[in-house]
């Protein structure tokens, strides 16, 4: 017992028995026969104090030879067995990745309410302020002040939404436009002005494919010491590349607006067609965006600025029509459809 | 208004012909084409032919065979027509003529009679819907065997101009010359008024009793008339305009209202007593029967033209009955009058009437015109039905309108456009559209009185530009001194941003409701929103009221849902609602309202979630005041519209904000939407006002004492009450109190529940032990039982 061949034997048997180990929990058995008390090599270890003296020495050290041996050969097994056991079970908790994800649900913000921010977004980016105001609004601050004369069609009961509130049966209404807001805007702040109103606004429509009673504007408004049209054209040609993307080009033709002289009506070369003649632009190559001007005389003195000092320019746009152009919605009604086939798509 | 290049020629050598040039142009100048449309002689191949002898049919009573002269030689055809006779000319389509259509004419045998050809109507021929009968010509129209298309007016193009209001210069073929002339820098020739007058001094008086009114009258007698067809060129030109032909004399007053802008009338003098024309406002109630056939209650507002007793016509806007040109009138009383603007719009808004005539009088025709008109109508009359034009021109212009003279500075047209333009420019350009220019900037520029908008130095720019060119104005891109967006602006988009986040999707409702959305909200009859603002002329009474609360809307919304097969619908809005107020408009706060029905969304393989209820709308609350970084409280409340029991107050920093809950069930069915609804309304002013962001507190390194307690409780505490109670109690070091159980039933007594929280208690200074915090743990227990007779269970 304790020689050098029984020694050889205990390994040779261990390492035998390790690689046959099929799994970590056999392995765990075999690692106490094999190592744990009462196993050969510990058996052989604690015959030690029995051999001679002289012997002993080396005797021990070929026990720890053999010992470090079968230790290394359980560590090796047991990473072998352990990497093939994670590998099956990666294997097993295989999942069909194309299954729709576990997401929380998102709603959607309204579709002109985005073209409202964008446009907002692109005024501010050119140092404007954001005003807004109310929409029950005083004849004064919708038409008085905007220089609407007195008999001007659009005060007709025919055309706008008269509120019964207080006495004067003309004196409260929906306001028609968001341009009020500029008013009150510029009577409570001297110049520089330079400021969109977006909001939403009203007129006695019945409802059909481009009309609704309410409906959404952005007004903007410079006003400083130095304001020309041709500021006017540089902003809105800004605006228009900035909103439908670089390369559109844009005209202005002689309008009228009670509220600016000069005025203008501004048309800008078709997005869809680069001009050339589609749908979306009636096979004109232009589509016509929105009215603008130089801010009249007689609306920057209502508001208490002085005409010959300053200048300014003024726009108006819808923003349900920036958006139909944009998406391509036929009907103005589908902004108030709360169908959620459609706000679904608003995305 | 439509106008033809024919028609303008006519004044103007127009250096292009081109449709789609003359379109650029026209919008241009700012006379905006709506659309333009090519007109031609829609057939060939008919010729001018005289008719010499008219027989019967030998086999047909209906028909005869008519023999006609064509300048080279004898032609006969069958002919159905009865309204000609041997003498009249008329338009002869030929074997191989094509009409209108594409019918070939050809030669075919008519009851045994052989007929090359055929004699055309106006329909036949697309000229008109008029008679049944031939078209005839009129003696000497053309040379016989002429080309009968050559002799139209045709081809030409005609334009449909959307004229600004601000442009009543521009509402006539001559106004539009005008423009084209200025904008061409070529002359412009005047209208043909060349007549002579003859006979006796008219008997005729006018006397006009409102010159604010009617600043201007004329008239003039035309005797010896003979009323009838117009020429086939005016009845042409007219019908292109979109004007119906009537009768020489009529027609007349309407081709030069529409060719100088300046309306006319004629009265049929014998149906005129005494002669006498009066101008004066209606009697309150007074009568007048319109051409329109409708019998109109005037005001003492409207302005008439009437004979010494009754009304002729309302003036400005459209004749009467009364005194209408019939066949057998021979002689007219022309009245070419200026009418004030204003008051003729007001007077065709009250009767809810529109004309040629008013379209331009309520625009401001030319005062200068009255005379031009006059002459050139009574010039057309004479040549065309005959008429004698009698001596006496009626003339009543006691105050002659000046022209408006407008000192424009040096600077100023640069100051606007941004473009330096020289004062020989400047002064060219105003001359050039009739003004009169004195000095070389400063500028005195007297303006024609066919431009009444143009007054003061801006309007003056505005031509300047205008000729100028838009086009050639530069682009410059000035820049604010930058604001952005406010904090309430940047937190509404935070809160918009969060409701998206928490899965609702934003609707826009309109601001109206019906009284029934009111009233189907169920609310106390003292509660605000049960008093609603009225809209004083609605489109109908589903939109006669303005929201008081934007839950209607989000109802509506969610029963277009449930009815398009939507079964979870989660919606959100925000605007304002309107509410009486102490002020002179109503009160109109912003308010953020959600609604939400259905399951809660989950991917469908793994199986459809819960339905919705209470607790969602509380946690919509919880993510919104968590985007907001603001403080939320919920507490037990109650609203009309709501689940009695399922209804919270909420409060921010200790102001009532809002409602939250589940909608009353009776009122959800009210908007019939079916199944339990957790919705809420927020005032958003005051949530985005609330102070946000809490100081921060660095993490303690220490271990926190974290223990449950349960109470058994009332069934009536609420949870917020509990954990309220308990904070309070614990003192500073409690960290947390998350409420995590809830139960009732045993070994519970009957109507009492137990709520379980966890606390987490930490000192900073320090590592706490259990036995430090026995006490806390006794002092919450104690406030529990006193405050909310809760017993520590277990405990
Ligand atoms: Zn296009």
């Amino acid at each position: 017992m304790g020689s050098a061949d029984h020694l050889r034997e205990i390994e040779a048997d261990a390492l035998g028995r390790l690689g046959a180990a099929g799994d970590l929990e056999a392995l765990a058995i075999l690692e106490a026969e094999v190592i744990g008390p009462g196993s050969p090599i510990m058996e052989a270890r604690r015959g030690l104090k029995d051999v001679p003296q002289e012997d002993r020495k080396e005797l021990g050290r070929a026990i720890n030879e053999v010992k470090t041996s079968i230790d290394a050969a359980i560590a090796a097994r047991r990473r072998h067995l352990a990497a093939s056991a994670g590998e099956a079970r990666l294997a097993a908790e295989r999942l069909d990745i194309t299954l729709p994800g576990r997401a929380p649900a998102r709603g959607t913000h309204h579709l002109v309410r985005q073209v409202w921010d964008e446009v907002v977004d692109i005024f501010m980016a050119l140092g404007y302020s954001v005003a807004d105001g109310p929409e029950v609004e005083t004849a004064h601050y919708n038409f008085d002040a905007l220089n609407t004369p007195p008999t001007h069609p659009s005060r007709f009961e025919s055309d706008t939404l008269y509120v019964d509130y207080g006495d004067d049966p003309e004196g409260v209404l929906l306001r028609t436009q968001t341009s009020p807001v500029q008013a009150r805007y510029m009577e409570a702040h001297p110049p520089p002005v330079y400021i969109v109103s977006p909001g939403r606004t009203y007129r006695r429509d019945t409802t059909d494919a481009t009309h609704t009673p309410v409906f959404h504007q952005m007004e903007g408004l410079a006003v400083d010491d130095h304001i020309t049209f041709a500021d006017l054209k540089g902003t809105l040609a800004y605006f228009a590349n900035e909103f439908f993307g670089s390369g559109r080009q844009v005209r202005f033709q002689p309008h009228f607006f009670p509220f600016t002289e000069p005025s203008a009506e501004m048309h800008f070369s078709c997005f869809a067609c680069d001009g050339s003649g589609c749908r979306t632009c009636g096979h004109s190559g232009w589509i016509e965006l929105l009215g603008c001007g130089m801010v009249d005389p007689n609306v920057l003195a209502t508001a208490g600025y002085d005409p010959a000092a300053v200048s300014g320019f003024a726009f108006g746009m819808g923003i349900d029509r920036l958006a139909m152009i944009r998406y391509g919605i036929p009907e103005l009604r589908y902004f108030f459809d709360p169908d959620l086939r459609v706000l679904g798509q608003f995305r | 208004m439509k106008l033809s290049v024919g028609w303008i020629n006519e004044f103007v050598d127009l250096p292009i012909n081109d449709p789609g040039e003359l379109c650029d142009v026209f919008n241009q100048l700012g006379l905006e084409v709506e659309t333009w449309q090519a007109v031609e002689a829609g057939f060939s191949g008919v010729i001018v032919a005289e008719v010499t002898e008219v027989l019967l049919h030998p086999n047909a009573d209906k028909l005869r065979v008519v023999t006609l002269d064509t300048g080279s030689g004898l032609h006969t055809v069958v002919c159905g027509a009865w309204n000609f006779e041997a003498g009249a000319t008329v338009p002869l389509a030929m074997p191989g003529a094509v009409l209108p259509g594409g019918f070939e004419v050809g030669s075919r045998k008519i009851r045994g009679v052989e007929s090359p050809g055929m004699i055309c109507s106006e329909r036949e021929l697309g000229l008109g819907e008029g008679s049944e009968g031939i078209l005839m010509l009129g003696e000497g129209y053309a040379p016989l065997g002429a080309d009968f298309a050559s002799t139209l007016p045709y081809p030409d193009v005609v334009f449909d101009l959307d004229i600004t209001p601000n442009r009543p210069d521009a509402m006539s073929v001559y106004g539009v010359a005008r423009d084209l002339a200025a904008c061409f820098g070529l002359p412009l020739r005047g209208p043909n008024t060349g007549f002579e007058e003859e006979g006796q001094p008219t008997t005729a008086s006018v006397r006009v009793e409102d010159s604010e009114r009617c600043p201007r009258f004329t008239a003039r007698e035309i005797r010896d008339l003979a009323i009838g067809p117009s020429p086939l060129w005016m009845r042409l030109r007219l019908r292109d305009c979109g004007v119906r032909a009537i009768n020489n004399v009529v027609d007349v007053t309407n081709y030069v209202t529409l060719e100088l802008g300046q309306p006319l009338h004629a009265f049929d003098l014998d149906r005129v007593p005494e002669e006498t024309l009066v101008i004066r406002r209606a009697a309150p109630g007074e009568h007048l029967t319109t051409l329109d056939s409708i019998d109109r209650v005037l005001s003492d507002e409207d302005l008439l033209v009437a004979g010494p007793s009754d009304g002729l016509a309302l003036a400005g806007i459209m004749g009467g009955e009364n005194s209408e040109v019939a066949p057998d009138t021979t002689r007219v009383l022309l009245e070419v009058a200026h009418f004030s603007a204003p008051h003729t719009l007001l007077s065709g808004w009250r009767q809810k009437l529109r004309s040629e005539a008013s379209a331009r009088f309520e625009r401001g025709v030319d005062p200068e015109l009255p005379p031009i008109a006059s002459g050139r109508a009574a010039a057309l009359m004479g040549r065309l039905a005959g008429g004698a034009i009698a001596p006496g021109f009626i003339d009543i212009y006691p105050t002659p309108i000046e022209p408006v003279v407008v000192e424009l500075p040096a600077a100023e047209t640069e100051r606007l456009l941004g473009v330096a333009i020289p004062p020989s420019e400047i002064a060219g350009i105003l001359t050039r559209l009739g003004c009169e220019v004195e000095g070389d900037g400063p500028f005195r520029v007297t303006v024609p009185t066919y431009r009444p908008d143009v007054t003061r130095p801006a309007d003056l720019v505005e031509e300047i530009a205008r000729l100028y060119g838009y086009d050639n104005i530069p682009s410059s891109l000035p820049r604010g001194p930058g604001g952005g967006l406010s904090r309430t602006q940047r937190r509404a988009r935070l809160a918009s941003a969060a409701m998206v986040g928490a899965g609702y999707s934003e609707v826009m409702s309109f601001s109206f409701v019906a009284p029934g959305d009111i009233a189907a909200l169920g609310l106390p009859p003292d509660d605000p929103r049960n008093r609603p603002i009225r809209i004083r002329n609605p489109l109908n009474e589903e939109q006669a009221l303005l929201r008081t609360s934007l839950l209607p809307g989000l109802l509506t919304a969610l029963r277009v849902n449930q009815a398009r097969n939507h079964p979870s619908a989660a919606l959100f809005e925000t605007g304002l609602v309107f509410l009486p107020g102490p002020a002179d408009l109503p009160d109109q706060p912003r308010r953020l309202a959600f609604a939400a029905v259905g399951p809660r969304p989950a991917p469908r393989w793994t199986g459809e979630g819960p339905d919705r209820d209470a607790t969602d709308a509380v946690g919509v609350l919880e993510s919104l005041a968590g985007a907001l970084g603001i403080e939320m409280q919920i507490e037990q409340g109650s609203d009309g519209a709501f689940h009695p029991g399922r209804c919270g107050t909420v409060l921010v920093g200790g102001w009532a904000v809002g409602v939250v809950g589940e909608i009353h069930p009776a009122v959800a069915s009210a908007f019939e939407v079916t199944g339990r609804v957790a919705a809420g309304e927020i005032d958003l002013d005051a949530v985005l006002a609330a102070e946000s962001g809490a100081p921060f507190l660095p993490p303690s390194p220490l271990p926190p004492v974290v223990f449950d307690l349960a109470f058994d409780v009332d069934a009536g505490v609420p949870a917020g009450q509990l954990t309220a109670v308990v904070a309070a109690a614990g003192g500073p070091t409690v960290e947390s109190v998350t409420l995590f159980d809830v139960f009732s039933g045993p070994p519970l007594a009957e109507g009492r529940k137990s709520l379980a929280v966890r606390l987490t208690v930490r000192d900073p200074e320090r590592t706490l032990t259990d036995e430090e915090v026995a006490p806390l743990r006794s002092a919450v227990a104690a406030a529990v039982a006193e405050r909310l007779d809760g017993r520590l269970r277990g405990g």
